[in-house]
């Protein structure tokens, strides 16, 4: 498959996580971790501050984990005009066991009543979209 | 251990905002704003505008000294700098001011910061830098306002701190902005019932848990301690203006350590250290509240209260001048009084101290000013009078 968010690129933050995009257009999700001393690094980073190492893992995670914290967005903000309809909608931040509580932020699907810190979620990849900018996104969802 | 350096070597003698605009409303582009301000901090420090050497700013301000030069009859540019990042820069700006100022790199040093959507861009993007991560606008957050909303809620839901504190900020603010006749929200009656039923913006954000944007400018003067005590103001020496980001912290996303942080975690007790005084000590403070959630996680990591004593401590009556225990943001702050990117919680941090504030704190001796919360580095500055140093 062809990667669409190069044609996208949003240039804030560190800028290192190409990987973990291009993965996410194949389906996969994946963080990245050092080479050397194994230690999860997320967001992404050119160099491990533990052991000096350059090189990373991109390693498949399981979508699995728990609310770290949530909130409800009743407004649509200017870089995000993108999500008018969906308004109010709810972002989450998933703390995840499987890359030693790395936090990955997603939108939330399905029904929003059981959100809160500590609440288990199961995350999904959606495909690039304009809603999300060009990008494939992760999204979570409560586990009943 | 006591920063002899810097404790008390410089002080701040001049001050001065331009009225508050509402956003796009002031007819000014920001270059103007911040000649109007600069100038004006100029008389009111009793010196001449060309005498300025120093200029130091933070954040997005394009307005640098090079550009104002012609306009002040600047004699001779010396000293000049932007601190990183957003609004959490603040007291860095100052603390680099007087560190210039005592290793004689410069003698009279402006900080200042100026924003205006004429000929502008819509502020609260200005602000952003273009600095937010696909992570974040992928996934629909965009706004500081959403940014600070996940930090609050943890802080509510995870360290158990009641949200009624979030609230009583708002109602403290705009309490102390019925009294400032500059304020943008003066005509503003906020009481609970009001909060409670204002709309959200981004849970547990209400719309009056939320600063403003306006067009104005803001400026303060900066010389040396001896200097100051022949100009026209009581001077409000500084006793200390550390920055930086405690390992945890720093650019990290949404795993930042801790993640309710406001970012003060290991800065506010080299403020202590450097300045020989403690959170016991201070009289009022300027707590800089983009949102009030992260004024609340500020007077925590000050030392204020735990987070468990958070409940008790966040009140109306004890946050209101002049009798409250710990009175803040007593010019409105960026709630009610008006938002320049924080600057003008230095101004008011500074009458405090010269006994000029439309809800002064008796007495006042040791004014605080925390700087932008939840940024990736943020700074904080401790003022003092005389009787303080
Ligand atoms: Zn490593």
């Amino acid at each position: 498959m062809e990667y669409e968010f190069h044609a996208h690129r949003i240039t804030g933050g560190i800028g290192a996580d190409d990987r973990f995009w291009e993965s996410l257009e194949e389906g996969e999700f994946r963080l990245p971790r050092c080479a050397d001393c194994k230690q999860w690094m997320w967001p992404a980073h050119f160099r491990c501050g533990h052991c000096g190492s350059w090189e990373q893992l991109w390693e498949p995670v399981e979508m699995s984990g728990r609310i770290y914290s949530w909130t409800r967005a009743h407004y649509a903000f200017d870089r995000t005009k993108e999500r008018a309809e969906d308004v109010p909608y709810v972002v989450v931040v998933a703390e995840l066991p499987g890359a030693d509580g790395a936090r990955v932020v997603g939108a939330l699907a399905g029904p929003d009543s059981g959100v809160r810190c500590g609440v288990e979620v199961r995350g999904h990849i959606d495909p690039p979209s304009a809603k999300s900018k060009g990008y494939p996104a992760v999204r979570w969802s409560v586990v009943d | 251990m006591v920063n002899t350096m810097l404790r008390g070597t410089t002080a701040v003698v001049g001050v001065s905002d331009t009225p508050w605009y509402k956003r796009g409303t002031s007819g000014e582009p920001a270059l103007k704003l911040v000649l109007r301000a600069i100038v004006s901090a100029a008389e009111d420090a009793g010196v001449d505008p060309s005498e300025i050497d120093g200029f130091v700013s933070y954040g997005s301000e394009r307005n640098d000294g090079q550009r104002m030069m012609p306009a002040l009859g600047t004699k001779e540019l010396r000293f000049g700098a932007l601190v990183w990042t957003h609004g959490g820069g603040i007291p860095g700006a100052l603390g680099l001011a007087a560190t210039a100022i005592v290793t004689g790199q410069a003698n009279v040093v402006v900080v200042y910061r100026a924003m205006s959507e004429y000929r502008g861009r819509r502020l609260r993007v200005d602000v952003a830098q273009d600095d937010t991560s696909p992570q974040h606008l992928v996934n629909g957050l965009d706004s500081p306002a959403q940014l600070c909303a996940l930090r609050s809620m943890r802080l509510i839901e995870a360290e158990g701190v009641p949200a009624r504190t979030l609230r009583d900020m708002a109602l403290a603010s705009y309490h102390h902005a019925r009294r400032n006749p500059r304020a943008i929200g003066r005509d503003t009656e906020l009481d609970a019932e009001t909060y409670e039923e204002s709309r959200w913006v981004s849970e547990p954000y209400h719309l009056f848990d939320c600063s403003r944007e306006n067009d104005a400018g803001s400026a303060v003067i900066l010389v040396s301690a001896e200097r100051a005590k022949d100009l026209k103001q009581k001077p409000a020496y500084l006793l200390g203006a550390p920055m930086g980001a405690a390992s945890g912290w720093g650019m990290r996303e949404e795993s930042g350590n801790p993640y309710w942080s406001a970012g003060f975690q290991g800065v506010a007790d080299r403020l202590w250290a450097d300045t020989g005084y403690g959170p016991g000590d201070v009289d009022v403070a300027q707590i800089y509240e983009n949102m009030t959630g992260m004024g609340v996680s500020a007077l925590i990591e000050h030392g204020f209260c735990t987070p468990e004593g958070a409940g008790e401590f966040v009140t109306f009556d004890n946050l209101i001048a002049p009798n409250g225990g710990l009175p803040i943001n007593t010019s409105g702050g960026n709630l009610a009084e008006g938002f320049i990117h924080g600057m003008s919680l230095v101004g008011e941090a500074v009458r405090q101290i010269r006994g000029t504030s439309t809800n002064q704190v008796p007495d006042a001796n040791l004014s605080l000013m925390t700087g932008g919360p939840g940024d990736p580095v943020v700074s904080t500055a401790l003022f003092a009078s005389a009787a303080a140093l």
